[in-house]
């Protein structure tokens, strides 16, 4: 029963969460400057057919309550409307990206943590400040993600996964390495060194568990960067990915392409903070 | 002498170079050398010069206080807003947290490229490059804390269930009480961020260029240097596109060493 | 094995015998009817069968599924004599009767065509089909370079448009992905041949990557994954130029312009002072004056420019006049005329007759490099006469909402692209009452006497097909506006290209579509 409670409470507060988002994103894509205009008008040869398309565009979306009401009835007719700037549902070109940007960010994810988390065990055993460990992660940081995709095409190797998990590894390493820093210095583990257990089992059997709750809350930050490192990344490395598409869509002010991705966004930014309240209730139960 | 101690002297050391390159240099940042754009280093141009001939020493000084102080700035704000509004969500009644979180999560899903486009096309043309900078960086500030609140959150949420949170709620503590202790706890959490947003908004600030925000010309920003080094047609003809890069990563080092034993 | 991936999803692999190059952006639509985009327009180029087409370097109309062409002496009849066992790509015959149906769909209303409005009135136009071969064109009224409106008009099997699946030109649409390519397919059923008698396209077909990246362009061009770059920017050719010296092309201006130009809109939501200055002539020819031309295209070029006076480049040597006198640079002459019209220096800031600090803003749009880099030069160059000028690049919607429709810009930088070297095909630009009249867009009446001036002219060269009398008129243009500066040019960016040391037959021209004009006559060297 309370499983039941629980899960409603949740599906409210999703729906709650895209309500929102929804009418945020068609606020501020309708009323930011360029929404009724094309690049075309200023080619007299392809003047006339623009000004026409932005007629009907702003028969359609001139008052603010139509057009919500207009985007969510697309996603009630199940093909979440018709993309602006290709003329096709918008269902029929997010769903053939959404499993490349999908497979694109787990395994990017996946990398990272295994990097991060690998390379901070490493380097909080070390002493501090340990610049063989920090200087290559700052070098990350520092770097564009588009630099790093010239010095990818200069190499001739590496692609988006790897620009994406070095990007991501670089800010997961600076907080692991505070947390382990911090966790190996705790009282009982202290004592549990010098009574001579192994590292390996000390790791394992100590630091994993203590740092959970920690992990946990750092997992909801590293997706949602994910999430904003997505759209550079695909662009730059020319993925056919939603985050390719969201930008195509946002220079051509396509609303009904950016709601449906936004929604998108708001689902997975849910999903992220979903992962990272389970550890600390299973702890509390 | 710790690291810290160096770490210390270093930087204010490197502040005090820029300042004195500012000082002494017979060039202005805006200065275009015409007759040798992307020259190598001389006597003139110690660093060479930009792809407009102006010095690249001078400009690379100049905005290393600039957006250093507008980056240090915009993530220390950001820091300390996200630190206030996890832990206060954290300790709270339970509606203020669920609400708190509700607004992060629906912040973090918005699209706030539009917001930026609306800021640019509700201030007047002819702000200049040194007032869009510092609305930028404020811009930035304002939309960078909901992910770290979200962390912060958690983080602080454990804190609340810690044993020593309880105990000393059971010895009468009020909760505002228990955030002051809880704080320090957090910085695992709020000190990476803080260093790791310095650089993000260096480069954020660069390509808020393409929607006319950011540092406007002739004022340099440090940002835009970076993102020279996307061009691969600049890399092969000076060595010297690589100067703001290794200067950021240097000041990047020195502060994570000033603060490693926070 | 994540280490090892290829650098991205694109460049799809390679079929046999297929050029390969890469367009900007998805072509909007393929139904070559409909294009008003640039991209589709090279759809259309290469797919479509065309009864005229114009030659990008003899710059002259040729006869192509026409066998020949005749226009009467009043300018209003076109009789086209098609040639005998014409095929579409599927094999059926194409007739008369196909031309004629292609052609009226174009000048029906309900298909939305853009080349339609080249008729003039295409309500009026009507075409008549005497046998198989023959199709008769009756105009209501003359129009200038009616042969070339036929270079864009596909015909299409009669009753069965498809969207450039079946066409009587070099090659079909065969496959699309969206925003990854576009590929071509050779026609088996072209009838073109080369002087040897071997069946043309040479290509087995063309695969468009759509991206917009030079460098990653860049970087695949060198591996051998492109055979072309079209619009190479200089940064880049000169890039090439050290890889692989033999693959850069730059064949001079071309003949696009870069300009820049005050908004002289009165009804523009500007200050009153502020309009007063943009519309002085005096001022708008000072800040000509000041700027270094050379230096633009030196610096902002790499040296692959050359600087501009006028709207018709030295690439179109028809209509190009060399006789034209336009304020050059000249900082003395420009500080004195300023200071005739009441302009003077408080400190290092000019100030206006009432004392107001001369501070305006230069919009251009982002992700340009060559134009920002202008706008800083120029910047520079103002303030040696005490202008204070704000640099603000925007993203191309946000900059043409100003630029179109609330008219809330100061001065703007940005180039235009010249497709047809004939200047009729600007006259939309110069004519007071378009709304593309930039500087003033859709005036009611012209708001000064020398725009009536150029009404007039523009208007004479439009009316009639006396080519002498024409290129008077276009001069008289050029002067108005050389002395006038609504538009201040800057540079004729060159025309770039690199072409794969592997690629035969290009024979590179300034007009678009640049190296591929001749696609039939492109290929690929055998790998030994």
């Amino acid at each position: 029963m309370k499983l039941v409670g629980d899960l409603l409470k949740r599906f409210t507060r999703m729906l709650a969460i895209v309500l929102l988002v929804v009418i945020g994103s068609t606020v501020l894509v309708r009323f930011a400057p360029g929404y009724f205009s094309d690049v075309r008008e200023m080619d007299p040869r392809y003047a006339r057919s623009a000004r026409a398309e932005l007629s009907v565009e702003s028969a359609r979306s001139n008052a603010i309550i139509p057009l919500l009401s207009a985007e969510v009835g697309g996603w009630l007719r199940g093909n979440a409307g018709i993309s602006r700037q290709y003329d096709v549902p918008v269902l029929d070109l997010i769903l053939p990206r959404l499993a490349v940007t999908g497979s694109l960010m787990l395994r990017s994810i996946a990398l990272a943590w295994t990097l991060a988390l690998c390379a901070s065990l490493l380097s909080s055993a070390g002493p501090h400040p340990s610049l063989l460990w920090q200087m290559p992660a700052t070098l990350l940081l520092a770097i564009p993600t588009a630099a790093m995709a010239t010095m990818c095409l200069l190499a001739g190797s590496g692609g988006p996964v790897l620009v994406m998990s070095l990007l991501l590894a670089a800010r997961d390493f600076k907080f692991l390495d505070r947390i382990l820093r911090k966790t190996w210095l705790d009282p009982h583990l202290l004592y549990a060194r010098t009574q001579g257990i192994g590292v390996t089992r000390l790791i394992r059997a100590h630091i994993l568990p203590s740092i959970a709750s920690q992990l946990s809350a750092l997992a909801t930050l590293s997706i949602v960067t994910a999430l904003g490192a997505l759209a550079p990344v695909e662009v730059i490395f020319n993925v056919p990915g939603v985050g390719q598409l969201a930008w195509s869509a946002a220079l051509n002010r396509d609303l009904p392409v950016l709601l449906t991705v936004t929604m998108l966004m708001a689902l997975a930014v849910t999903f992220a903070g979903v992962i990272s309240d389970r550890p600390a209730e299973w702890k509390n139960a | 002498m710790t690291f810290a101690h160096l770490a210390r002297w270093l930087l204010t050391g490197l502040v005090l170079f820029a300042f004195v390159v500012l000082l002494v240099s017979r060039n202005s940042y805006s200065n275009q050398d015409r007759e040798s754009p992307l020259a190598g280093a001389s006597v003139l141009h110690p660093a060479g010069t930009d792809a407009l001939g102006r010095d690249r020493l001078v400009r690379a000084a100049f905005a290393l206080l600039l957006s250093t102080g507008g980056a240090v700035t915009a993530s220390a704000v950001t820091t300390a807003a996200a630190a206030g509004v996890g832990t206060l969500a954290a300790f709270g009644p339970a509606s203020v947290g669920w609400l708190a979180m509700l607004v992060c999560d629906v912040f973090l899903a918005l699209p706030w490229l539009f917001l930026l486009m609306m800021v640019r096309s509700a201030l007047p043309l002819t702000t200049s490059p040194a007032n869009s900078a510092a609305i930028t960086f404020l811009v930035l500030a304002a939309l960078g804390w909901p992910a770290c609140a979200r962390a912060v959150y958690r983080g602080a949420l454990g804190l609340r269930k810690a044993e020593w949170a309880l105990q000393a709620r059971a010895g009468g503590l009020r909760s505002g009480q228990t955030f002051r202790y809880a704080l320090p706890n957090l910085l695992s959490l709020l000190l990476p961020q803080f260093l790791i947003s310095i650089p993000a908004f260096v480069i954020a600030e660069a390509n808020l260029g393409a929607l006319g925000l950011g540092i406007g010309e002739p004022l340099p920003s440090w940002g835009g240097m970076l993102l020279e080094l996307d061009n691969s047609a600049l890399l092969v003809q000076t060595r010297w596109v690589y100067l703001p890069v290794a200067l950021l990563i240097l000041m990047l080092l020195l502060l994570e060493a000033l603060v490693a034993e926070v | 094995m994540i280490l090892a991936q290829p650098c991205a999803g694109q460049a799809a692999p390679r079929a046999a015998g297929e050029l390969a190059w890469t367009i900007g952006y998805d072509p909007k639509t393929f139904d070559p009817a409909k294009v008003d985009d640039q991209e589709s327009e090279l759809v259309r180029y290469l797919t479509a069968g065309v009864l005229l087409r114009f030659n990008r370097s003899t710059q002259k109309i040729e006869p192509k599924l026409a066998e020949s062409w005749n226009l009467s002496s009043d300018g209003r009849t076109l009789t086209f004599q098609l040639r005998s066992g014409l095929q579409f790509s599927d094999g059926s015959a194409l007739t008369s009767r196909d031309a004629a149906w292609s052609i009226r769909r174009v000048l029906l209303p309900a298909t939305g065509a853009p080349v339609a409005q080249e008729f003039l009135s295409p309500g009026g136009v009507t075409v008549e089909t005497p046998d198989d071969q023959t199709v008769v064109v009756r105009l209501p009224q003359r129009v200038i370079g009616i042969g070339k409106v036929f270079d864009e008009i596909a015909i299409e099997p009669a009753g069965h448009p498809s969207e450039g699946r079946i066409t009587a030109g070099p090659f079909v649409v065969a496959d699309y992905r969206r925003s990854q390519y576009v590929r071509l397919r050779r026609n088996a059923h072209y009838q073109e041949r080369d002087a040897a008698g071997t069946a043309l396209p040479y290509a087995a077909g063309v695969r468009l990557d759509i991206l917009d990246n030079p460098e990653q362009e860049a970087r695949l061009f060198q591996r051998g994954e492109y055979d072309i770059i079209n619009g190479l920017p200089p940064d880049y050719f000169e890039l090439l130029k050290r890889r692989l010296p033999s693959s850069v092309r730059d064949l001079g201006p071309s003949l696009n312009t870069e300009q820049m130009w005050f908004n002289q809109a009165s009804s523009s939501p500007l200050p009153a002072w502020e309009k007063t200055w943009f519309q002085n002539r005096d001022f708008r020819v000072a800040v000509s004056q000041a700027i270094h031309r050379a230096d633009l295209a030196r610096i902002a070029y790499e040296g692959h420019a050359t600087p501009a006076y006028s709207f018709i480049s030295p690439a179109n040597r028809a209509w190009y006049d060399s006789g034209i006198s336009a304020p050059h640079e000249d900082v003395a002459a420009a500080e004195a005329k300023l200071a005739s019209v009441g302009f003077h220096l408080r400190g290092s800031i000019l100030e206006d007759a009432s004392g107001r600090a001369v501070r305006f803003s230069i919009l251009t749009n982002a992700g340009n490099a060559a134009r920002l880099k202008m706008a800083t030069l120029i910047q520079q160059d103002l303030a040696a006469l005490g202008m204070q000028v704000t640099v603000v690049a925007l993203d191309f919607p946000a900059l043409i909402e100003r630029l179109m429709h609330t008219q809330d810009y100061q001065a703007c930088l940005l180039g235009l692209e010249n497709v047809d070297p004939d200047p009729n095909a600007m006259i939309n630009i110069w004519l007071s009452s378009s709304p593309n009249h930039q500087w003033s867009p859709s005036e009611k009446t012209p708001a000064t006497p020398w725009e009536a001036e150029i009404d007039r002219a523009m208007n004479q060269q439009a009316g009639t097909s006396n080519e002498a009398q024409r290129k008077l008129a276009v001069d008289r243009v050029q002067q108005i506006v050389a002395d006038q500066q609504p538009f201040i040019y800057l540079v004729y960016p060159n025309a770039l290209y690199a072409v794969s040391p592997r690629l035969r037959g290009a024979q590179p021209t300034v007009l678009e579509p640049g190296l591929v004009w001749n696609i039939e006559r492109l290929r690929l060297q055998e790998a030994r």
